[in-house]
């Protein structure tokens, strides 16, 4: 539709068909349909926020608050955000590959998915926010804990998309690999683990926010000991810090919102011959 | 040319066993409760000699093309392969298969697909011809493709790549379940041809399942129909057509009366309150 006006512009001399301007007309036309609706609702909230902070000092800060708070600590921020990545990159690392391994022994050996899985899930039924101040009695305030608490946010979702994935294998591709005798390492390596890529990263696509939703919870349970943007946040709400407490607010959803790009950007890599790769 | 491939074509078909199906019954469920899908069936397909299975929907065709496979086990009876029983010969790579649907690898290329068999089992490949993937490719017409992905390629090409993949390790037995059946009648036509050119000059013990009364016909030197309820072996036609074969054959006053036969044997078959 926009082409076709484009070209009826085009012909009325307005923009000379095929030529560069014209092209840049285009992709900035389209860029624009992509990016125009979402930046107009930003837009609109950052509007509402902002008016509601002014006549609300108490309860909102203003965003120029919120930003200029950051920009005058950039140090601050920037020691803070690392101990939260820290957490996130170990503690979530350790859960993804653990849910992971679980899933490819279980589906190895189907009597551990029968002897585990009930126990997985009581686990995993088990609020996060009940069990971090018990592993902080239990690991002290390091950052044992903080680890252990994202680890297993996104141990589960891990372990059932990488299962799903591990038993969804093509039933023919299956036949012919059985019928050539391969050993189930070679089912494994040529079938099982790449066809399970898909909902690996289905799985990813859970984890990777949880993972922050774990490490800022962590923290919140330990908060006065160890640094991090989920300790400052819990620190600056008990003195009614408003705009400390927003940017730590901010920066956390940020960093959820960096690791969804940072994968979605892996997954295409990945799973180009998927047909939901994009 | 034409005529070398032609007296070597008929020396090929050795008198030699090469699939043994006897007396094999087959059922699923649970004990008691056991409905039977093949009952005493036996047939055997020499070295060389390409023979089609044709019968009802649900007559037991794929189970007995697993059975051969050795991907499900006979309640009774024996399955062999050049004398071997067929858990042994799978172990030795006898047995290729062509499935109903392509099933290759989408992440791999047509090339890394073509050499699947080669690399897995890698025990069973010395002693053994193996065939260069580029070579068989493009003898399959896909030369161009050998780079390429799957779902870079039309359905009727990532069938020609499964029959490539599945001749390619040289197996004394190819298993066919309907390979074409997926692909519209032109293209089917075509693909038929191939394989028939194709297996004319690489004679290979193949078991063809097919619906299609002309495909059995053109393809093959003996026609297994089968009838249902249960599954058994209702006659075995021979189909005496000079060989090399070409789409020619579809015109001559022998084949239509060999196709007048086999419908009708499948009519009988198929026939309302034909006993069990
Ligand atoms: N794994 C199984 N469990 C239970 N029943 C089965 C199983 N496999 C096949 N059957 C049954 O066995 C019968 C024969 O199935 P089979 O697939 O061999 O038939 P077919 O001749 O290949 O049919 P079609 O022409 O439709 O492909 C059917 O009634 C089917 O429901
Ligand atoms: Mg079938």
């Amino acid at each position: 539709m926009s082409n076709s006006e484009l070209q009826s512009r085009a012909s009325a001399g307005v923009i000379a068909p095929g030529s560069a301007s014209m092209n840049w007309v285009r992709s900035a036309k389209s860029h624009l349909a992509a990016w125009g609706p979402p930046i107009v609702t930003f837009a609109i909230v950052a509007v509402i926020w902002q008016l509601l902070a002014l006549g609300n000092p108490y309860v909102l800060p203003t965003l120029d608050a919120v930003g200029s708070n950051i920009v005058s600590n950039p140090g601050m921020y920037w020691q803070n955000f690392l101990v939260t990545a820290q957490e996130i990159a170990i503690g979530a690392g350790a859960g993804i590959l653990a849910g992971f391994v679980l899933a490819v022994l279980m589906a190895e050996l189907p009597i551990l998915e029968r002897a585990m899985m009930p126990l997985m899930v009581t686990i995993m039924v088990t609020p996060v926010v009940a069990i971090a101040p018990a592993l902080v009695v239990a690991f002290g305030f390091g950052m044992a804990p903080k680890y252990i608490v994202t680890g297993l946010v996104v141990f589960f979702p891990m372990l059932v998309n990488s299962l799903a994935g591990l038993k969804s294998v093509d039933a023919r591709a299956h036949d012919v690999l059985k019928t050539l005798h391969a050993s189930r390492w070679e089912i494994f390596r040529e079938l099982r683990f790449p066809g399970s890529m898909p909902f690996f990263f289905a799985g990813l696509r859970i984890a990777f926010p949880l993972s922050v939703v774990g490490a800022a919870v962590a923290e919140f349970a330990a908060a006065g000991q160890q640094a991090g943007l989920g300790s400052l946040l819990t620190i600056a709400a008990a003195q009614a810090n408003l705009p400390v407490t927003w940017a730590c607010i901010a920066l956390l959803c940020l960093t959820g919102v960096l690791l969804v790009a940072v994968l979605a950007v892996i997954r295409r890599y990945v799973l180009w011959w998927s047909e939901d790769g994009a | 040319m034409q005529s070398g491939i032609s007296s070597a074509a008929t020396q090929l078909v050795s008198e030699e066993v090469g699939v043994e199906v006897s007396h094999v019954t087959k059922g699923f469920g649970p004990e008691g409760a056991k409905l039977v899908v093949l009952n005493d069936v036996s047939f055997s397909i020499k070295r060389g000699e390409f023979v089609s299975v044709i019968g009802p929907s649900g007559c037991g065709k794929s189970t007995l093309l697993r059975l051969v496979a050795g991907l499900t086990e006979a309640d009774h009876g024996t399955v062999t392969v050049h004398g071997e029983a067929i858990r042994t010969a799978t172990r030795h790579k006898s047995v290729g298969l062509v499935p109903q649907s392509p099933a290759l690898l989408p992440w791999r290329t047509v090339h890394d697909n073509v050499s699947l068999p080669i690399r897995v089992n890698s025990k069973a490949n010395v002693d053994r011809r193996l065939r260069d993937p580029r070579q068989i490719l493009s003898s399959f017409g896909l030369g161009h493709a050998v780079d390429k992905y799957p779902f870079q390629l039309s359905g009727g090409m990532q069938q020609r790549v499964a029959i490539a993949r599945a001749f390619v390790f040289d197996p004394m037995v190819l298993l066919m379940d309907e390979p074409f059946s997926a692909l519209d009648e032109m293209n089917r036509d075509q693909q038929r041809m191939g394989l028939l050119e194709f297996w004319q000059s690489n004679r290979k013990s193949v078991m063809f399942v097919t619906h299609s009364v002309p495909e059995a016909i053109i393809l093959s030197d003996r026609i297994v129909v089968m009838a249902a309820h249960p599954g058994r072996i209702a006659e075995i036609i021979d189909v005496d057509l000079p060989r090399p074969r070409d789409e020619n054959v579809y015109a001559t006053d022998a084949f239509r009366d060999l196709e007048g036969y086999v419908r009708n044997s499948l009519k009988s078959v198929m026939a309302p309150g034909q006993a069990a």
